[in-house]
């Protein structure tokens, strides 16, 4: 890749259930500031802007950068908005990222956020699917990640109970991470007697609802040092996609984040993820998300996911931190939710991530996904 | 520009009609996607990446992408959605591929407004408080913009209506684009008002469509494209949400859009010899030639004279067709077909420059430019 | 495009298909107390501490500069014409309210659209009853010789609305095209479903579709697809959404129909729910039960139910991978 590309200023709102003093518009404007103070750039400085947000229907604004744009303070600015349902987030780096390597600006502010406390989730996600075939049976995400799951169960082996402990790790990391909102322990019986919705997906293993949004400042790599002197540099980016009406789409592994991965890791160096990376930030919207990611991001070989878990690799103190920010069970802002990971794999190596800092952390993965599982991507960053 | 030379090697449209009712969208997405590549010998396989522009909205389906990968001939590569209109995915397309690592993209927009309302979709842009209830919408800025400009220039209607009837006979006479029968000058005076001062035929009229552009790097474009038409200048801006708070008369960010992309690609005194604009009304279409720079205030229609030094809209431009979403990128589809097959048009053998340009948001909020040169 | 072996076009009227979608819609501090403001008759609007500039209705940030400090204001009711038109909607009229920097957008009463012209004098008129909308404020009429008010800063605001209730109702007509088209006639006319084979003629696929989604090539011709299946993947269903078809707890299912490469999703039912785990799972047969009148959609089939072993023990086993999963390795 050509220009080098860091990001410099990071920033996200305390992520809440619900946000009822701010419009959509200040919870973007929230992020935005933070981002550019912990950038020490004002908005003037900035030469374009993208905005990612969920699906419209999510929160019944249509094209919501050209409303938000006000709140940014970008009048006249470039300013486009890509989306990709739950990976939205990292979809948005990646634009803002080309721009910078392909020479269309020098610093992008990207900012991604979700108010889903607005509307009612499950319906406009129901229009994710086919009119004419699969809309009436489908459930929403939850439906076909919890069937998938029962496949993998099979010729996996990610049991309910490796599951549950994703559950429990990534709820008690939740806890010393500031913009969290769900901050509650949980045992891995406590996820095993909790309410099936979407059995084998238990109410425990479902992330919350969230309204909240996250931005970051990219910028080339002559101007960094104005804003930091430690940048977490991109060595690669990559988000990827599988058709899906094609003939026997697998559920047991996700071929369009396989591609993402080795595809990034060429391009980063990375020979032996397990080994190399530092610390992984994935986006689970459901606790079974995590082992198949695992896997698909070669960290264990298949059917090897559960046995990671178990083995405490995973934990804030194992060999392969994953998740240390709590993931998506202490806040879960959709179309954010890709950034947020992103920004806390890059607080790592930045050095920045404020209560849940892995010691030394200088090479970072971030995960990130939506769609029906078939849109994927990668980020590596690095001190 | 820096970065690697990035080039549109080939392009592919659907007819634009009403309504294609037989076809659903993947018909006309996979359509073009199978003919963008006739005469490049390149294939899908050849293809790194994929950036497409639709509307959930339009589509009536959330992450519309999701289901259309297949059309787009997505599978296990780089994709990315950006629901605006598609001269912003040919933006990002041109990035990505300046930035070294991906040496051909293609680029797809389309949609089919038959299937939805287009106020709804324009009304569901305007701010939900203040705007939608009090029925502020796209027509209403599209007047209200009418209103000022004839004022301030000093124009009437009637003046307006013997150029859409121009563009409607370009549209019939290219043959992309489904007329019936193209609309006089005093048909389109007579046609219903829609938006005062403007009748229904100074309005852009929603068309179903798509159209698919492949774009490459130098090396790719030396061996698949005749005639590369190259892209030296990108630029895009927005204006504020409010439409009150826009300066009147003028459509700012496409000032600004046109100012970047034109200095990039290093026109001091270059005037490009044809463009291709994107319009919400045969106002604003106006508005935008000026705000390019290719006329002063007021002054525009003459530039749309025949005998003008500046070929405009010979497509017909988006007054009789305008696949929302995909509107900009057919421009730029039209714009490097001219530069490269001047003949089909009528136009002399010398066209060496281009500008392209596609709009978004009620109003025209937005505005993206392409330079382009062969 | 639209190539279609042997096959007629066939013109079914559009699916039609109405999204209506509930939404608490929160407006923000400025925007929240204008809402709360105007059942009171007081037009509340925002004056930017870093310009001075004074926008009515009310906003969190300058439109110009983004500026997010302001202090509210209380606007005059009276204004002159800037702009107007006509559309579908009525009389859409901009509106510079006296004393602010910023034109508002909002409808004109009591008056045609031949009676207006830019510069009048115009005031406000209210409409009886409406709170927390800016329908409180009905729309300008015009006021000749309406003396020039004054902006003040705004005393006592109520406290800013949390929440608007809104609706969003979204219709379409989507075009089956011919492959649909046939498709649904023959689940309606027939009880046959058909897909198309793949390129390499390794299952069909359903739906069926003009061009494979991997290879991208012309698909094949017509076959039509077994009534009986394989259950791939399936989820227990208690989760209670608007919207929902049917009332939890039902079985999701994607079900592989037998000489077909792709899953569909449906439903098993006529099992024993609490027995669910153990009947259905992946590798369960399954096979297709008809609703009697059949109206030409996926919803014609009400339910799969699992084919129940033969006496032999044959017919509940799985027949085995298709030739496609073996060679991709599922």
């Amino acid at each position: 890749m050509s220009r080098h590309v860091a990001i410099v200023g990071v920033g996200q709102t305390h992520h809440a259930r619900r946000r009822t003093d701010v419009s959509q518009a200040g919870l973007v404007r929230e992020a935005v500031d933070r981002a550019l103070a912990d950038a020490a750039l004002s908005i003037d400085e900035i030469d374009s802007i993208v905005v990612a947000s969920g699906p419209v229907l999510f929160a019944a604004v249509n094209q919501p950068e050209k409303w938000v744009v006000d709140a940014v303070g970008a009048r006249c600015k470039p300013v486009v908005r890509v989306t990709s349902g739950g990976g939205t987030g990292l979809a948005g780096a990646l634009a803002g990222y080309y721009q910078i390597a392909g020479g269309q600006a020098e610093r992008v502010l990207v900012v991604a956020y979700d108010k889903l406390s607005e509307g009612a989730l499950q319906y406009s996600i129901s229009t994710l699917y086919d009119p004419f075939w699969g809309r009436e049976f489908a459930v929403g995400i939850m439906g076909f990640s919890a069937a998938y799951w029962r496949a993998r169960m099979d010729v996996l082996g990610h049991t309910e109970e490796a599951a549950a402990m994703v559950a429990v790790k990534n709820r008690r990391n939740a806890i010393s991470n500031p913009y969290a909102h769900v901050k509650q322990e949980v045992t891995v019986e406590q996820v095993m007697q909790s309410k099936p919705l979407a059995w084998p997906i238990k109410l425990l293993d479902v992330p919350p609802i969230s309204d909240g949004a996250a931005a970051v400042v990219l910028s080339c790599e002559k101007l960094a040092a104005r804003s930091t002197s430690r940048p977490a540099w991109i060595r690669g980016m990559g988000y990827f996609c599988e058709a899906d009406n094609a003939a026997s789409r697998s559920m047991l592994v996700s071929e369009p984040l396989a591609i993402a991965a080795r595809r990034v890791y060429r391009s980063a160096g990375i020979t032996n993820p397990r080994r190399q990376f530092d610390v992984v930030e994935v986006q689970e919207p459901y606790t079974c998300f995590e082992l198949s990611y695992y896997e698909s991001l070669g960290l264990c070989a298949p059917g090897e996911a559960a046995a990671l878990i178990k083995s405490g690799a995973t934990l804030p103190d194992g060999d392969i931190p994953v998740n240390p920010s709590g993931g998506c069970a202490g806040a879960n802002p959709i179309g954010a939710a890709g950034l947020i990971r992103l920004i806390e794999a890059a607080a790592q190596v930045m050095g920045k991530a404020a209560g849940i800092q892995i010691p030394n952390a200088r090479l970072a993965l971030a995960q990130s996904g939506g769609g029906w599982a078939n849109l994927r991507g990668v980020a590596v960053v690095s001190a | 520009m820096t970065g690697g030379r990035v080039a549109v090697l080939s392009s592919a449209q659907t007819e634009l009609r009403p309504a294609w009712s037989g076809a659903q969208h993947i018909d006309l997405i996979s359509a073009v996607v199978g003919a963008v590549f006739k005469g490049t010998g390149l294939t899908l396989d050849d293809v790194d990446f994929i950036i497409d522009s639709g509307s959930d909205v339009l589509d009536g389906r959330s992450i519309s992408n999701c289901g259309f990968l297949g059309a787009m001939g997505a599978h296990h590569k780089e994709e990315s959605r950006v629901e605006e209109d598609g001269l912003w995915a040919a933006t990002y397309g041109t990035a990505k591929i300046a930035a070294g690592g991906a040496s051909v993209g293609l680029i797809i927009a389309y949609s089919k407004p038959s299937e939805s309302d287009v106020g709804a979709f324009y009304r569901s842009q305007c701010e939900p408080f203040y705007q939608r209830p009090v029925g502020f919408d796209h027509d209403a800025a599209s007047g209200l913009q009418a209103q000022r400009y004839l004022a301030q220039h000093r124009l009437r209607p009637d003046d307006l209506a013997q150029l859409v009837a121009a563009r409607w006979s370009d549209a019939a006479a290219r043959g992309r684009v489904s007329v019936a029968a193209a609309p006089t000058a005093a048909q389109v005076l007579a046609s219903p008002n829609a938006a005062a001062p403007l009748t229904r035929l100074m309005l852009a009229r929603p068309v179903d469509g798509a159209v698919a552009v492949l774009l490459g790097d130098a090396e790719v474009a030396r061996r698949a494209a005749r005639t590369p038409v190259w892209i030296t200048g990108t630029g895009h801006a927005m204006d504020t949400h409010a439409f009150a708070a826009r300066q009147a008369g003028t459509l700012q960010a496409c000032e600004a859009a046109a100012r970047a992309a034109i200095a990039r690609a290093g026109w001091r005194s270059v005037r490009p010899s044809l463009v291709e604009v994107s319009a919400s009304s045969a106002v604003t279409e106006l508005m935008v030639l000026e705000a390019a720079g290719l006329a002063a205030p007021g002054n525009a229609l003459r530039l749309c004279d025949r005998d003008s030094p500046v070929a405009v809209n010979r497509s017909g431009g988006a007054l009789p067709a305008d696949p929302i979403m995909a509107t900009g990128l057919v421009r730029l589809a039209e714009a490097a077909r001219q530069l490269s097959h001047p003949g089909d048009y009528g136009l002399p053998a010398s066209q060496a420059t281009a500008l392209a340009h596609g709009a978004g948001g009620v109003g025209m909020q937005s505005h993206c430019v392409m330079t382009l040169e062969v | 495009m639209l190539a279609t072996p042997d096959c007629l076009p066939i013109d079914l009227a559009p699916l039609a298909s109405d999204l209506s979608m509930p939404y608490t819609l929160t407006p923000g501090p400025a925007t929240g107390v204008f809402l709360a403001e105007i059942g009171r008759r007081r037009l509340v609007g925002s004056k930017f501490r870093t310009s001075g500039r004074v926008v009515v209705p009310a906003q969190d940030f300058c439109p110009v500069s983004g500026d997010s400090k302001f202090d509210l204001v209380e606007a005059p009711h009276t204004g002159t014409l800037t702009g107007f038109t006509e559309t579908a909607a009525g009389l859409i009229a901009l509106v510079r309210i006296d004393g602010t920097d910023e034109d508002f957008a909002h409808r004109i009463v009591g008056a045609g659209y031949a009676d207006l012209r830019t510069g009048m004098r115009v005031a406000a008129v209210w409409a009886d009853g409406i709170e927390n909308s800016i329908l409180a404020l009905a729309g300008f009429a015009p006021a000749p010789g309406a003396p020039v008010g004054t902006v003040r800063p705004l005393v006592d605001p109520a406290k800013a609305v949390a929440s608007i209730d809104y609706r969003m109702d979204l219709h379409y007509e989507h075009a089956f095209g011919p492959f649909y088209g046939r498709l649904f006639d023959e689940i309606r006319t027939n009880r046959r479903i058909m897909g198309v084979r793949t390129p390499d003629g390794e299952g069909a696929l359903l739906p069926p579709r003009e061009i494979d989604d991997i290879s991208h090539r012309p698909t094949g011709t017509w076959v039509e697809v077994g009534q009986t299946g394989t259950v791939r993947a399936m989820s227990i269903i208690n989760l209670e959404f608007v919207g929902q078809k049917q009332p939890p707890p039902y079985i999701y299912a994607e079900i592989m129909l037998d000489g077909a490469s792709t899953r569909l999703i449906h439903t098993v039912s006529g099992i024993d729910m609490k027995r669910a785990k153990e009947l259905v799972k992946p590798g369960t047969r399954v096979r297709a039960v008809w609703r009697d009148t059949r109206t030409g959609s996926l919803d014609d089939i009400s339910h799969f139910e699992p084919i129940p072993a033969a006496p032999d023990g044959g017919g509940a086993l799985t027949p085995g991978p298709s030739a496609a999963e073996r060679k991709s390795g599922t």
